[in-house]
């Protein structure tokens, strides 16, 4: 589904992805793990080229990609069969929330006006923010705004989400209501790439944990396997001080 | 008794200063909506750091900006006739156009649209640069083409950002244009000037001529401060 060969990205002489390699599944929901400047972010803007991954082979659904020869419809297509989800939100402000949603609909796919409209209206359904449709980003509190991210990604139907640390920047109290949001993406059996700190969250929802660290992935199993007995010592180290702050 | 001002002179002078009034806005609304085009090119230019052009854009940022309005005018007026002229008679390109049947207004047009186009090129580079980042990511992960992304997301961002320095400009181009009699275009200023010099009453028309720009400038800020208004109207706003 999604395959990941031997992925390295330098900003300039800085290695910060050291040749990872990774499988998912369909309708796996995988999440990475690792402190800070492990290289997590980076390695799920690496997927859709948001960074330019320096070497190595990315293939999603099929579509095999040589990351040092990727054509702009390589990309393209990498991009339109992903849907991604920032920390930021990054919600397009000039946008209301409905408008949010059908862009990449009418945009990119090309989809009338009404057609768009009816598919949007059902994924803010689906999110509960059916009552906001003409509401701009700035109106809403930064759960709804995430909740709209999140619809936003559904609406291409793309073969995999990645959420780039989607409740980093919440208010403690909004966390749950985006998590319950994401939980409920998970079950209809959607493939997803999620990078976290919500290290409960992520050994709840995950069929699959990847521990990284310095553009490396240190260890990799279910969440049951990493969680209650990993194997290398710097996973331990950090699950039981993560798990201690949190 | 000696009256400082003949009133009823300035009171009649009004309409055919008035009746002018298309001249003015014409030239002033014209090379706005040019030097829009011209900026948001050099600025895109500038941003995307395009190999040559993004030199001959400095240049030509720095050319605006370093020589006087009145200057360029001359220059547009007396160049772009001869250029025309040389190219026909050298190389024999643009034949059908007779260079002396250009109206002066072209020039004034051309000559301002230039004059204004540089300087809102900074604003509007500064103005698209101001645009989150995060923008600019959303867009390319769904799959927009940059164009799209542009149309589409920055540049209505961009603008709300942009109007207010784009007012201020607009407004001086409005003032400016009163220049444009020197090479012949009758604007509001130019028929003060003759109405003027036909009466020997200059302190009245100049009064006169004031008053309509005075107005004008008023009337303009307001639409600025709706057309403002109705460009941010997505920045923190009351939610229902």
């Amino acid at each position: 589904m999604i395959k990941l060969e031997n992925i390295h990205k330098y900003y300039d002489k800085q290695h910060v992805l050291k040749g990872i390699s990774l499988n998912v599944n369909k309708g796996e929901v995988v999440s990475i793990l690792g402190p800070s400047g492990s290289g997590k972010s980076t390695l799920l803007r690496c997927i859709n080229f948001l960074e330019q991954p320096t070497s190595g082979i990315v293939e999603i659904g099929g579509k095999r990609v040589d990351v040092e020869s990727a054509s702009k419809s390589d990309i393209f297509a990498l991009r339109t069969s992903t849907g991604m989800v920032f920390q930021q939100y990054n919600l397009f402000k000039n946008l209301t929330v409905l408008q949010n949603v059908m862009i990449g609909l009418t945009s990119v796919k090309q989809l009338k006006k009404d057609e768009a409209k009816k598919k949007s209206l059902e994924i803010l359904e689906r999110v509960g923010l059916s009552n906001r449709l003409s509401h701009y980003p700035a109106q809403l509190s930064g759960g709804q705004q995430q909740r709209v991210g999140i619809a936003r990604a559904l609406a291409l139907n793309p073969e995999v989400l990645l959420f780039d640390e989607p409740t980093s920047s919440l208010d403690p109290e909004l966390v749950d209501e985006v998590l319950a949001t994401i939980r409920s993406v998970a079950d209809t059996g959607k493939t997803m790439f999620i990078v976290t700190h919500e290290l409960n969250f992520a050994r709840e929802i995950s069929d699959r944990v990847i521990f990284m660290e310095d553009g490396v992935v240190i260890e990799e199993g279910t969440a049951e396997q990493l969680f209650n007995h990993p194997k290398v010592e710097r996973t331990k180290q950090f699950l039981s001080k993560a798990t201690r702050n949190s | 008794m000696e009256n400082l001002l003949d009133i009823n002179f300035l009171i009649e002078s009004f309409p055919a200063i008035i009746s002018r009034l298309p001249i003015t806005i014409g030239i002033a609304v014209g090379s706005l909506i040019l030097s829009l085009v011209i900026g948001v090119f050099t600025a895109l230019i500038k941003i995307y750091k395009v190999p040559v052009l993004s030199m001959v854009s400095s240049l030509y940022i720095s050319f605006v900006r370093g020589t006087p309005l009145l200057v360029q005018i001359y220059l547009v007026f007396y160049g772009i006739p001869k250029i025309i002229y040389y190219l026909q008679i050298e190389y024999g390109w643009l034949l059908s156009a007779d260079v002396n049947s250009i109206p002066p207004e072209v020039y004034a047009l051309l000559a301002f649209s230039i004059n204004l186009g540089a300087y809102l090129s900074e604003t509007i580079r500064s103005a698209i640069e101001s645009v989150d980042r995060g923008q600019f990511e959303a867009a390319k992960a769904i799959g927009m083409k940059p164009t799209q992304m542009m149309l589409q997301i920055i540049f209505p961002q961009a603008l709300a950002v942009a109007i207010p320095n784009l007012g201020n400009m607009f407004i001086s181009t409005i003032k400016d244009t009163s220049l444009v009699f020197i090479i012949g275009v009758v604007d509001i200023m130019g028929q003060a000037k003759i109405l003027g010099s036909r009466g020997l009453a200059f302190f009245e028309v100049y009064i006169a001529v004031s008053i309509v720009y005075w107005i004008l400038c008023i009337v303009v800020e307001r639409l600025l401060v709706t057309i403002e208004k109705r460009a941010r109207r997505y920045e923190r706003g009351i939610a229902s």
